[in-house]
C-alpha cells in the first residue's frame, strides 16, 4: 500500500494484516555529488515500484523520507508514529548505514542507472528488489 | 431569394447581355456566399460532435483487442508458467508502460490464464512458492493458498478465487485478452 487516500482507507480496517511500514530515507543534500544522489532516488523509487506489486497487501511504503545532513530524529519520530498507528514493524530502506534505535534497516547497493539498457536496468532493478524482498521476509520469520 | 418580378426586370434590363454572370444580383450573391460560409461553420461545428458520439464505437475494437506476448503456446505445460504481457496505461495525463503477468498453463488442449493479483489485499502470487505446497499458488503477505483452478483454499486469508484472462494463440504465440471472474471454480 502507499501513502495515498484510497490504500490508507484500506489500512485503517486492514491493519492486522498490514502491519509492515517501509520507510525508504534518502539524502538530498546538496553538494558535489548531488547527482550520484538523484540517481539514488530514481533508482530506491523503481524499487519501490516493484515491492508495491509484490508485498501490496502486507506493506505501507511511506513517501520517500528526506534527510539532509546526519540528522534522522525525524525518522524517529515517524517510526513511533507509526508504531502507535498500529504497524508491528517498521523497515528503513537506504543506501547507507544509518543508527536509528530498533528499527532494522535493509541497506541497498547503489547502482549506477545513467545510460543503462532498459532491459539491462530491468533486470538489476529485479536482482535487488528480490533481495530486499528476503531481507523483508526474514525479519517478517524472525 | 424572394425578389419582386420587378426587380429582378430592372436589373437584367440594366445589367443585360453581360453574360451568366450579370445575372446574379448584389443580394443573391450576398445570400449565396453567406450560405456557402455558414455551412462550412455549422459542419465544421458538427462534425467533430458527430466524430465524439461515433468515438466509443471505434475505440472499443482498439481497446478490446489482444495483447500479444512473446511466449509460444508450444512452450506452455501443465504447469503454470509466467507470461508478462505490456500495455499503456495512461493516468490523468501520464501515460506509461506497464507490464503484468499471468500464470498460464495447459488444461488438456485449452490455455487457462490466471491474474497472479491475490484477491486478499493484491499482492502477488506465485506457483509453488511455498516447499510445503508444491501444487498450489501461494501467496507470501499473508500464507495465502490457491488450487491450479485458482480456487482458494479454505482457512487461508484470501475471501475469492483468482481472476481469469481471456486467452487465445495469434501465429504460435500467446495473446492475453480481458480479465475477468474465475469461471472455474463453481
Amino acid at each position: 500500500m502507499l501513502y495515498t487516500r484510497n490504500d490508507l482507507n484500506v489500512i485503517k480496517d486492514e491493519i492486522e494484516f498490514i502491519d509492515t511500514a517501509i520507510i525508504p530515507v534518502v539524502d538530498i543534500d546538496m553538494d558535489s555529488i548531488s547527482v550520484s544522489r538523484a540517481e539514488q532516488i530514481e533508482f530506491i523509487q523503481l524499487i519501490i515500484m516493484m515491492l508495491e506489486k509484490q508485498l501490496k497487501g502486507r506493506l505501507l511504503i511511506t513517501p520517500l523520507f528526506t534527510v539532509v545532513g546526519e540528522d534522522v530524529t525525524p525518522v524517529k519520530i515517524y517510526k513511533n508514529q507509526l508504531k502507535e498507528y498500529g504497524f508491528k514493524h517498521s523497515i528503513v530502506l537506504s543506501f547507507k548505514d544509518r543508527t536509528i534505535e530498533d528499527t532494522p534497516l535493509i541497506r541497498m547497493n547503489h547502482v549506477p542507472i545513467s545510460d543503462m539498457d532498459k532491459d539491462i536496468l530491468e533486470a538489476m532493478v529485479k536482482e535487488e528488489m528480490t533481495k530486499v524482498l528476503k531481507e523483508i521476509i526474514r525479519i517478517w520469520n524472525s | 431569394m424572394c425578389l419582386s418580378y420587378k426587380y429582378v426586370k430592372k436589373f437584367v434590363e440594366f445589367e443585360g447581355g453581360k453574360g451568366m454572370s450579370s445575372k446574379v444580383t448584389r443580394r443573391q450573391f450576398l445570400n449565396y456566399s453567406l450560405m456557402g460560409v455558414g455551412s462550412f461553420m455549422a459542419a465544421g461545428m458538427i462534425l467533430p460532435m458527430g466524430r465524439f458520439a461515433l468515438d466509443p464505437l471505434f475505440k472499443d475494437a482498439a481497446a478490446g483487442s489482444d495483447i500479444q506476448t512473446s511466449i509460444k503456446v508450444s512452450e506452455i505445460t501443465e504447469e503454470p508458467t509466467k507470461v508478462d504481457f505490456t500495455y499503456n496505461q495512461k493516468d490523468a495525463w501520464y501515460e506509461s508502460e506497464v507490464t503484468e503477468f499471468a500464470w498460464v498453463y495447459k488444461e488438456g488442449d485449452k490455455l487457462i490464464a490466471l491474474s497472479p493479483v491475490c484477491k486478499h489485499l493484491g499482492c502477488t502470487v506465485t506457483w509453488a512458492g511455498d516447499d510445503g505446497n508444491p501444487d498450489k499458488f501461494f501467496c507470501p503477505c499473508h500464507n495465502g493458498l490457491y488450487t491450479k483452478d485458482g480456487n482458494n483454499v479454505p482457512g487461508t486469508p484470501p475471501r475469492g478465487p483468482l481472476d481469469q484472462y481471456e486467452v487465445g494463440e495469434k501465429d504460435g504465440f500467446v495473446t492475453i485478452g480481458k480479465k475477468f471472474e474465475n469461471e472455474l471454480v463453481k
